[in-house]
């Protein structure tokens, strides 16, 4: 018998618990054993990645539900966390938070009603909280201080939750999805969910907690909040709107989303300080998933709309922790310190600047072809204004792209010679910027893959 | 492999080539540079070879539809292969030109990608492709104009890539309308150039025809979206300004004729009189602002806009003369103001000036500068004999031909006829005053050595083509002709 089968559609999460479990445990053996928890913290993971497939999707009961989303997000989710896993400390502590947010996330994606829902969310950002307090090194501080208005943040997004459930559950008398159209009090209750998760995901004019903290924290853990934790969070977004057929606020997102875009790159463009602006311009991307989960809504919940998120948040995953992997490694904190990198270190440079060509959707990388994706889905579904902010939003954050290049490329160096890229990150930063590249030849190379996505 | 895929996969090889071989120094770099520059120019004369047999040979790479409707597809008429083989030849040209100042592989590596980038445009045919291959064009450019450019680079570097940015992400978003329009009316995707022909997009067509014109217009350029393209030629190093104007101008007349044109026929049609009014702005205005300038680079480059500008008269007329005349410009322009670039290129290199009043007397120190230039400028300014003339006649007679008259003449012939008047007015006043004027007090012109061979073999076959072209046009046109025949009206 097969030992592996046990747990059945739950194995995802039965591994990550084990992670969870025997990183606590290694406090038990009297010293800290590094090896024994980075290894832990990559391997629980990737066996929940491996664990994903062949899952029968058939499993629907009260609380967990297993549908083509939560699998397709499980996959984004666990994948994206991976760069943080290989820059681990070794900490037995960070290891078992880093396995519990993810774990948080695998329930969130499971999450068959909305009281569990509730619980995924607060399950993964407890200990979300705890990590920006406590991972990297140097000024802490700033790390406590952004910990506690991150804390805030969230606690204020559980509330709105708990609020607009009180009032959706005052009208359906149910927990789980309404079939019934919704009245104003059940209206009002979604939207307060859709608050929470909009907070979540940071949107306008919700963001203010965001660029303090992806700013203080530690640059690998910034790239996980930014990649991984935001996929779970458009997930959630997507579930509420799930929760009724009628939702009214749905048709308020595109525009939502386009201004956020376009707000991030006009507060990014005047940034100095290197992870300041990859906070905004992380704001900015959230904005056009925000639109492409308000197509999907405009166009009757279909699957193609969402699977153009999905491709967008796998690309961003790359792109997000690429970046943050690249601040990482090098330990640079100003757009000055960037000026003339590339003469100096000209490998991560390059790596780099195919990031930032793959966040400014230029092609042939994958961030073009995730851009394109959601702005097609969003031309589909007729939202002619949103897509021409979007558009404009995307044409302002190449202001800021171009200008990082322009910095690493055409500036002549000054100050000392900069240091050696470190390691776990260095390596990330590699693998990311490759795949971004490669992930621009998707749509010719999944032809052969996959007979077509759509056609 | 097929031939058409070689085409672009060689330059973009030798990029790649380039830059390994730079490992081991910059003359195996360069070296390196010139082996697949030569065979990138042999290939695409092979490539070109059936057409001039038959001017209606047609060959296509076509691919199954696959992931998102796209589709690898590429055709080579007698316009894309024309265009091809002026990348590939100017390309080499480059090469040559450049061949003195030992720049480091990235260089050699920036312009074979931009070849490579280019040629993917002019063969795609399926319109995801050919965004793909028209983004892709920026990269390069904005590294040679950034990195090897002149005081002012890095500015102008990033102002090329927002403006034409700016107009290519318009012109996705057109694209898309268009794609989401066939889907709805026949349920396929399909990015396919030649299925998306006679989609109905109703209300949305003027819109999607406005897109396409901005993202078009920005790379030829059109008044008023022009204003990144004096910043960008003057900075960037001779041999960059050669590809942009020779090359790149040109994607946005190739984009119009290729794609704007046959997908909204209707609209183009309606929008006739606006349209030819923007093109005789552009002569008269790009001449206007040349007759204005004090630097040479900055007066070649307006002069440019203003040749676009015939060609934009010659496209918009919709006639077979003026749209075989557009194509042929297209081409002149290329070969005329590449030489142009080039030696003030050769100029400044030597002087470190390039004002009008910087120089006096070159035709007794410099004959042979003075021999291609004064050549160079007659061509450029239309004298018969020369390529010029037929390209800027062509497009003439066809905007004649429109019904639109003033006082009694026809109103867009008469602009263009404005245009050719100014364009004597800024080119000659232009080259006496280098090449004939008495030397000033400040004249640099003692720093100027004439052309070495090398240089002159340059110029030797570029004129070669202008004289060439001039007298004998048929073989031109008869190549190009087939290939526009769709797009009268």
């Amino acid at each position: 018998m097969n030992p592996f089968a046990l747990p059945g559609p739950l194995l995802p999460q039965a591994c990550l618990a084990a992670g969870v479990v025997g990183s606590l445990g290694l406090g038990l053996l009297g010293r800290p054993r590094p090896l024994l928890a980075r290894a832990l913290v990559v391997l629980a993971p990737f066996a929940a990645l491996l664990a994903l497939r062949g899952l029968a999707l058939d499993l629907i009961g009260p609380l967990v539900a297993l549908d083509l989303k939560s699998v397709g997000w499980q996959m984004v989710v666990y994948a994206a966390a991976l760069p943080l896993a290989f820059c681990a400390s070794g900490d037995d502590v960070e290891a078992a938070l880093f396995l519990g947010a993810v774990l948080g996330m695998s329930l969130l994606a499971i999450a068959g009603n909305l009281p569990m829902l509730f619980v995924g969310l607060e399950f993964m950002s407890l200990p979300a909280y705890l990590l920006v307090a406590r991972a990297g090194t140097g000024e802490r501080s700033r790390r406590l201080e952004a910990a506690v208005k991150y804390f805030f943040a969230g606690a204020l997004a559980g509330a709105l939750f708990l609020l607009g459930l009180a009032l959706f559950y005052a009208e359906t008398r149910g927990l789980g999805a309404s079939s019934a159209p919704l009245g104003v009090m059940g209206q009002a209750g979604v939207a307060l969910m859709a608050a929470a998760a909009l907070f979540k995901i940071g949107a306008v004019p919700l963001h203010w907690w965001l660029p303090d903290v992806y700013e203080a924290a530690a640059p690998e853990v910034a790239g996980f909040l930014s990649t991984s934790m935001k996929a779970a969070a458009v997930l959630f977004l997507v579930r509420v709107i799930q929760s009724a057929p009628n939702p009214a606020f749905a048709s308020a997102l595109p525009w939502l989303g386009a201004v956020t875009s376009l707000v991030g790159a006009l507060y990014a463009l005047r940034q100095r300080s290197l992870r300041r602006l990859l906070a905004y311009s992380s704001l900015s991307h959230a904005g056009l998933l925000i639109l492409g989960v308000g197509a999907w809504a405009a166009l009757g919940r279909d699957a193609t709309a969402l699977s153009a998120v999905l491709f967008y948040l796998a690309a961003y995953a790359l792109m997000g922790n690429g970046v943050f992997a690249f601040v990482a490694a090098t330990g640079l904190q100003t757009r000055d310190q960037l000026k003339g990198y590339a003469s100096r270190r000209p490998g991560p440079a390059a790596a780099f600047l195919i990031l930032l060509f793959a966040l400014g959707g230029v092609p042939p990388t994958g961030g073009f072809v995730a851009k394109l994706l959601v702005f097609w889905q969003a031309v589909r579904a007729g939202l002619a204004g949103p897509v021409v902010l979007a558009a404009l939003a995307s044409l302002v954050s190449l202001g800021y792209y171009l200008g990082l290049a322009r910095d690493m490329f055409f500036e002549e160096p000054e100050g000392a010679e900069p240091a050696e890229p470190s390691g776990a990150p260095r390596l990330v930063l590699l693998v990311c910027a490759l795949s971004a590249l490669a992930l621009g030849a998707a749509p010719l190379l999944l032809n052969g893959l996959t007979g077509g996505l759509w056609k | 492999m097929s031939q058409l895929t070689a085409l672009w996969v060689l330059p973009l090889a030798g990029a790649a080539a380039c830059a390994l071989a730079g490992f081991s120094g910059r003359a195996a770099a360069r070296a390196c540079a010139l082996a697949f520059s030569a065979a990138f120019l042999a290939l695409a004369l092979y490539a070109l070879r059936p057409l001039l047999a038959d001017g209606n040979a047609l060959s296509v790479v076509g691919g199954e539809p696959g992931a998102f409707g796209v589709s690898y597809r590429l055709a080579a008429d007698g316009l894309s292969l024309s265009l091809v083989a002026l990348t590939a030849f100017l390309n080499l040209i480059c090469v040559f030109a450049s061949w003195r100042q030992e720049p480091s592989a990235g260089y050699w590596a920036s312009f074979l990608a931009l070849a490579s980038a280019l040629c993917g445009v002019f063969l795609a045919r399926d319109l995801f492709v050919f965004y793909v291959f028209w983004e892709a064009t920026l990269i390069p450019m904005f590294f040679i104009i950034g990195l090897w450019g002149s005081d002012n680079r890095r500015h102008a570097a990033v102002k090329f890539f927002l403006f034409t940015f700016a107009g290519s992400i318009l012109m996705l978003l057109a694209l898309l309308a268009i794609v989401v329009a066939h889907q709805r009316a026949s349920g396929v995707w399909t990015w396919d150039l030649e299925t998306l022909k006679g989609t109905d997009l109703g209300a949305a067509a003027p819109w999607a025809f406005l897109g396409l014109l901005l993202g078009f217009g920005v790379k030829i350029p059109m008044v008023p979206l022009h204003t990144w393209l004096p910043d960008a030629h003057t900075e960037a190093p001779a041999a960059g300004s050669v590809m942009l104007a020779g090359v790149m101008l040109k994607m946005g007349l190739y984009g119009l004729i290729r794609v704007a044109l046959p997908l909204l026929p209707s609209v183009a049609a309606a929008w006739q009189p606006i349209l030819g009014t923007l093109a005789g702005i552009n002569a008269v205005y790009g001449a206007l602002c040349a007759m204005a300038q004090t630097d040479l680079k900055r007066l070649i480059a307006y002069s440019s806009i203003a040749h676009l500008g015939f060609c934009l008269l010659g496209t918009f007329s919709g006639t077979t003369p003026g749209l075989t005349g557009a194509a042929l410009q297209m081409i002149n322009h290329g070969i005329t103001t590449g030489a142009l670039f080039l030696m003030v290129g050769f100029l400044y290199e030597r002087a470190h000036k390039r004002g009008l009043d910087d120089f006096g007397g070159l035709a007794a120190r410099a004959p042979r500068l003075a021999f291609f230039f004064g050549l160079s400028t007659l061509a450029s300014i239309g004298l018969p004999g020369l390529n010029g003339f037929v390209g800027e006649f062509l497009c003439l007679s066809g905007s004649a031909q429109s019904p639109i008259l003033f006082a009694g003449l026809p109103f867009f012939a008469l602009l263009g006829a404005v245009g050719v008047t100014l364009a004597a007015a800024y080119a000659l006043p232009a080259y006496q005053a280098v090449f004939w004027a008495p030397e000033g007090p400040g004249s640099v012109s003692a720093r100027v050595d004439d052309l070495d061979a090398r240089e002159s073999a340059i110029l030797w076959s570029l004129c070669a083509l202008m004289v060439w072209i001039g007298l004998s046009p048929r073989v031109w046109l008869s190549l190009l002709e087939p290939s526009l025949r769709g797009l009268v009206r």
